[in-house]
């Protein structure tokens, strides 16, 4: 298995007050190319610090991320957060704007024109093409959800960092998002690490489901998903993986 | 039953014309005091004509102008400033906190002495009323801005500069308008009353030295003239430029406070 994202020994722990609380200890996972991992466990277990870590906002007190073979310093493009916060989107900029930002800022596209339609043809991915002249607060959290996705998107990212980007929504709108998640991974070459604590989540997604101990800050086990794609919520090898996972944790 | 607040404003203030006028034409009380309606009009037109008013309404405009830019720039740099460092936060909260409530008025004697009764001494009486409304506000609205947007803009690539202008800025310019807001309408009391204490600078003392004037020579539909102007100038600044300003922006964005 070719290893392109790794973490080698990774801990992390955060000062409160003098008291110092270990949030990760000794985390050891390798990604691969074009996978898409999931980390469940509950909350407060470091799952949102271990993708914090992975796009550069925090920094880890031990141990070594690699990419590539590089080690990872600082946020950058290539790994791009999103957040289960609605408000990540910039309220003062609408739809298309939102998406034409990141383009800007990468100085992709040669004209306002073609920046307008790379940005376009990723609204449409996301079933977003009539709301582009919309603001962020005119639209439901689902559809704020999609603008974020298509604004990550159309930054080419090697990895998309997803920080429970569905656990604010409704469960219609969440099976619906998760769909278009799996055919957007399934058309483009991405890497996907995916936080959640939602066991189903998890299992209607992912290659692989790692689950993370609250207790010790470790990872309590490693589990491939070999249910086949398109997954059945409802079928009776889903609900087994579900009952295995749920007793972890 | 009435949805447009500008209609319903204009039938009020119609009708508290015509109660104006009626008390005036009832003779309870002497025209020279309370001049009728009719008479503050006629007044008001021949300033105008004789290019007085005008003249008095451009020299407060300008001062009030180059007040405001000047508080504006302070603000900025005080503002941006405390958010460097602790001790200069600190610094910058106790300015504030000494300064905000007291009235440019009671600085008028000192400001005097300083400065003499000019043109810079109305621009310090200025910048003393707008300054910490505005730096008050301009350091809460950096404060409240959620971590999110600065990761967000740290994510793809921005840097400090970058993020200062593409998100710091628009993310706290409710707060920027609202003090902006305060600001002015101080800054528009502390002009009219700077003018009245230190007159005419040459032949021009604005708006306040215009119903100063007026008074002095007890010509009281001329007082009245120069109130109805100071009205509509603070009417049409408020409902019209930072109405229009907030619909563009804030209300348009959803980001009112």
């Amino acid at each position: 298995m070719s290893c392109f994202l790794e973490l080698k020994d990774v801990s992390k722990s955060y000062k409160i007050e003098k008291d110092e609380l270990s949030v990760l200890n000794d985390i050891n996972i390798n990604v691969c190319k074009g996978e898409l991992l999931t980390i469940v466990g509950p909350s407060g277990c470091g799952k949102s610090t271990l993708l914090a870590l992975l796009a550069g906002f925090l920094e880890p007190d031990t141990g070594n991320i690699i990419k590539d073979g590089q080690s990872l310093t600082g946020p950058d493009v290539d790994r791009i957060m999103i957040f289960q916060n609605f408000e990540q989107l910039f309220p003062w900029k609408t739809v298309l704007a939102n998406v034409v930002f990141p383009l800007k800022a990468k100085k992709i596209g040669d004209s306002m024109r073609e920046r307008i339609d790379i940005a376009q043809k990723c609204l449409r991915k996301v079933q977003l093409e009539e709301f582009i002249n919309y603001y962020p607060h005119q639209l439901s959290g689902g559809m704020k959800q999609r603008v974020a996705l298509a604004r990550a998107l159309v930054a080419t990212p090697e990895i998309l960092l997803m920080d429970e980007p569905f656990g604010s929504l409704d469960s219609q709108t969440r099976d619906l998002l998760q769909d278009m998640l799996l055919k957007i991974w399934q058309e483009q070459d991405i890497t996907i690490v995916f936080v959640t604590h939602d066991i189903r989540e998890a299992i209607v997604l992912s290659d692989r489901i790692i689950v993370i101990d609250k207790e010790t800050g470790s990872i309590k086990k490693i589990i491939n998903n070999k249910l086949t794609r398109p997954r059945n919520r409802l079928g009776e090898e889903f609900s087994n993986l579900y009952q295995q996972i749920y007793e972890l944790l | 039953m009435m949805d447009n607040k500008y209609l319903q404003k204009m039938i009020w203030f119609f009708l508290l014309a015509a109660a104006w006028e009626l008390i005036a034409l009832s003779g309870w009380f002497s025209p020279l005091i309370f001049p009728s309606v009719e008479t503050i009009l006629r007044t008001l037109y021949s300033s105008i004509i004789s290019g007085e008013l005008l003249q008095q309404v451009i020299f407060s405009l300008s001062l009030i102008s180059q007040g405001l830019i000047i508080s504006l720039l302070l603000a900025f740099i005080m503002s941006l400033l405390s958010l460097t460092s602790n001790t200069i936060a600190g610094l910058i909260d106790t300015l504030v906190a000494m300064a905000h409530p007291l009235p440019g008025i009671a600085l008028m004697p000192l400001v005097l002495i300083w400065f003499g009764a000019g043109r810079s001494a109305i621009i310090i009486i200025i910048v003393h009323s707008v300054i910490w409304p505005l730096v008050l506000n301009l350091i809460t609205g950096f404060r409240s801005i959620p971590q999110i947007y600065r990761l967000v803009g740290k994510n793809y690539g921005l840097n400090t500069v970058e993020i200062m202008w593409n998100i710091m800025a628009p993310a706290s310019l409710p707060y920027f308008l609202a003090g902006f807001k305060i600001g002015w309408a101080r800054a528009w009391r502390a002009l009219i009353s700077a003018e009245m204490l230190f007159g005419a600078a040459g032949s021009f003392g604005g708006l306040g030295w215009y119903i100063f004037k007026k008074r002095v020579f007890f010509d009281i539909p001329g007082v009245f003239a120069g109130i109805v102007v100071i009205i509509i100038i603070g009417v049409l600044v408020e409902d019209l430029i930072f109405d229009k300003i907030e619909k563009m922006t804030v209300k348009k964005w959803g980001m009112q406070t």
